[in-house]
């Protein structure tokens, strides 16, 4: 047989094989990327239920965050966003079955912690033109621009923002008082 | 006699016209202050808006101040400070009241907003995070701290609750509390002291330094900014600036400082020809970065009972090398002296914290702990007994005033008031100690010591419970 021909039975051989296990890949990121997938763990779910009621879900945009826009690398950095999201599902399996009892406040420390700012600039870009919060733009230079040994995360004054057990929905649109972040976490 | 008639008929209309037409300004607004104008032409929250309207009737004296502050240039109103989030514990009760006034044309419901009466530097912090960052971990945030963990006054409970109020909290600070009203209370409050704990845990107060409402930076850069709490027989910093050779300087040329330049712009020569506390502890300089951090750039601890490096202050070990710290205010010294001044002037100065520590403080302190030792000192209290009272002195008064006097250069507290007083002090003690041991008579206690009555409890807030 000549060498082409081989060579296509190969490449043929290899999409059957390959095309249903990306499909099948790319379908099970996609089903286990949900905030329902994720409150599907009994642990998670009190996190869902807050984050619901949040203006990360309730604005005048319709724009929703969803639990990985935050939580995981973006998935343009694709080795990243698939290693840490396979890793972080193993992991939560594990701890599932092994851990006395899920603490809420650790996690939330861990979670601040674990925050990259690129994570929220993903959406929040334009940090610098708000000519009707003076106080915001001077605070957002020295995150952006940071004098050296004085790096900041958005999540050391932006907290308690998402996740917050709510008795009503927050909308953003009928915040009556001015958003404002609440200052140093740390202090 | 017509004529006559309507002569004084008119002359009386004329005189009603005049007095109708020029009423005194005093009868018009009595006892006002003249009020600065300010036209709402900017985008202001409507909240803000009546805060605005109703205090600059009520307290034209607040108005005024911000109104003439960069933060109302910049268009940062009362609310981005004052603002609280419903259900915050320190959330003015009596304010609301305010907004059921329907006389008022602010009193609205519509204008209702929570608002905290402190404003704590985790609030400034939302704004400048490195300045608070920086100040949070200076000596000047963690005084109350450090003063419970050193002071016999507290510790062994010698002066009364309001001897501390108007006397040790005014500057270092209060432990902030709500009563059982729900309002501040009024023994911890008003205070700015530059150590206050907060109620939303934040340490200290920003308007020690830039008060309320016009928080200049002119203000701070000024010696006077200071003096308010760094002067007496303790530690007179204010006093020995003005007899050394920059506050001179600064008394002969201040007026011609620029004290108003862009914060990170004021610079040695240019806005000004000698230094003022500030320029030295913590404003930029040449190389060195500005700081909110006093304990920055020190190399020893002039306060302290035995003099020690920053880092070795046990009460709040700096977390830094003296080393660096010493270079860095020696850069600050260079803008305007040579090596050879600043390193000569060093070696004076780490002399006398030498001779202080290993001629005065130590042979006293053994002194006192072998009376304790031998029993002829009571240790129960302290203050209570003549020698306890001579060897705080000592350290306390002439110990400071001899080694900061050498270290900022005013001869007359290094010597006459420092090193002097030192010298007789040690003599007088070291008399009445021999005394006690040669004839085995133990100490006089002061039987009638006087309001002894303060609480001894350490801060649970600091100290947890």
């Amino acid at each position: 047989m000549k060498k082409t021909v081989i060579a296509a039975i190969l490449v043929g051989i290899g999409i059957i094989i390959a095309f249903p296990l990306f499909s099948m890949t790319y379908y099970t990121m996609v089903r286990t990327s949900t905030p329902e997938f994720c409150a599907s763990c009994h642990e998670i779910k009190p996190a869902v239920v807050a984050w619901r009621s949040s203006t990360h879900v309730n604005n005048p945009q319709g724009f929703v965050a969803d639990c990985m826009d935050c939580h995981l690398p973006a998935p343009h950095k694709t080795f990243d966003f698939f290693f840490a999201k396979t890793f972080h599902g193993i992991k939560d399996v594990i701890k599932h079955f092994t851990i006395e009892e899920y603490d809420r406040q650790k996690n939330r420390e861990a979670a601040y912690a674990s925050f990259d700012n690129a994570q929220c600039r993903k959406c929040h870009r334009n940090l610098l033109t708000m000519p009707g919060k003076r106080g915001a733009m001077l605070a957002h230079k020295t995150v952006l621009y940071p004098r050296p040994g004085y790096e900041k995360k958005c999540v050391d004054c932006h907290y308690d923002l998402v996740h917050n057990d709510r008795a009503t929905i927050m909308y953003k649109q009928y915040r009556r008082l001015p958003y404002q972040a609440k200052g140093l976490r740390k202090l | 006699m017509r004529r006559r008639r309507l002569f004084i008929l008119s002359a009386a209309a004329i005189a009603l016209l005049i007095a109708a037409g020029v009423p005194t300004n005093a009868a018009a607004q009595p006892n006002y202050a003249k009020v600065k104008e300010y036209r709402i032409e900017r985008s202001v929250p409507p909240e803000a808006v009546a805060c605005i309207e109703c205090h600059r009737a009520a307290n034209p004296g607040i108005f005024d101040d911000w109104a003439r502050s960069r933060h109302a240039s910049a268009n940062i109103t009362c609310l981005d400070c004052h603002l609280a989030q419903p259900g915050d514990q320190d959330v003015a009760k009596g304010h609301d009241k305010h907004y059921a006034n329907t006389d008022l044309p602010y009193s609205d419901e519509k204008y209702k907003v929570p608002i905290a009466t402190v404003v704590t530097p985790k609030d400034c912090s939302r704004c400048h995070p490195d300045e608070v960052t920086q100040y949070s971990k200076s000596k000047h945030a963690n005084t109350i701290e450090i003063i419970w963990k050193l002071d016999p006054w507290l510790n062994k409970g010698m002066n009364s609750d309001n001897e501390r109020k108007t006397g040790c909290y005014h500057c270092h600070g209060t432990v902030l509390k709500i009563d059982d009203a729900g309002d501040l209370a009024p023994d911890t409050w008003p205070n700015v002291g530059v150590g206050r704990l907060n109620l939303d845990g934040s340490k200290g107060s920003c308007t020690s330094c830039h008060s309320r409402h016009r928080f200049a930076v002119s203000e701070a850069r000024r010696p006077e900014a200071c003096d308010s709490c760094h002067l007496g027989p303790d530690h007179p910093q204010i006093e020995i600036y003005e007899e050394s050779k920059h506050g001179t300087i600064y008394n002969a040329f201040g007026d011609e400082f620029n004290f108003k330049a862009a914060a990170g712009t004021w610079t040695p020569g240019t806005d000004y020809r000698a230094p003022t506390c500030a320029a030295c502890h913590m404003s930029g300089s040449g190389k060195v970065m500005g700081t909110h951090d006093v304990t920055e750039r020190l190399s020893w601890e002039t306060q302290a009972p035995l003099t020690v490096r920053p880092a070795d202050f046990k009460p709040f070990p700096a977390g830094n090398d003296w080393q660096v710290e010493r270079e860095k205010m020696k850069n600050v010294c260079r803008a305007c002296h040579g090596n050879s001044w600043i390193d000569d002037f060093y070696q004076g100065f780490d002399k006398a914290v030498e001779e202080y520590n290993e001629v005065y403080f130590k042979p006293a302190k053994a002194m006192l702990d072998n009376l304790y030792g031998k029993d002829l000192l009571d240790k129960t209290k302290f203050f209570d007994e003549h020698l306890e009272l001579q060897f705080y002195e000592l350290w306390h008064h002439e110990g400071r005033r001899a080694r900061m006097g050498a270290m900022m250069m005013a001869p007359d507290y290094a010597w006459w008031h420092g090193f002097y007083e030192c010298k007789s002090r040690f003599n007088e003690f070291m008399e009445e100690a021999d005394h006690l041991i040669a004839t085995g008579k133990k100490a006089y206690v002061y039987p009638k010591y006087p309001n002894a009555t303060g609480d001894t409890t350490r801060p649970p807030k600091i100290f947890g419970k």
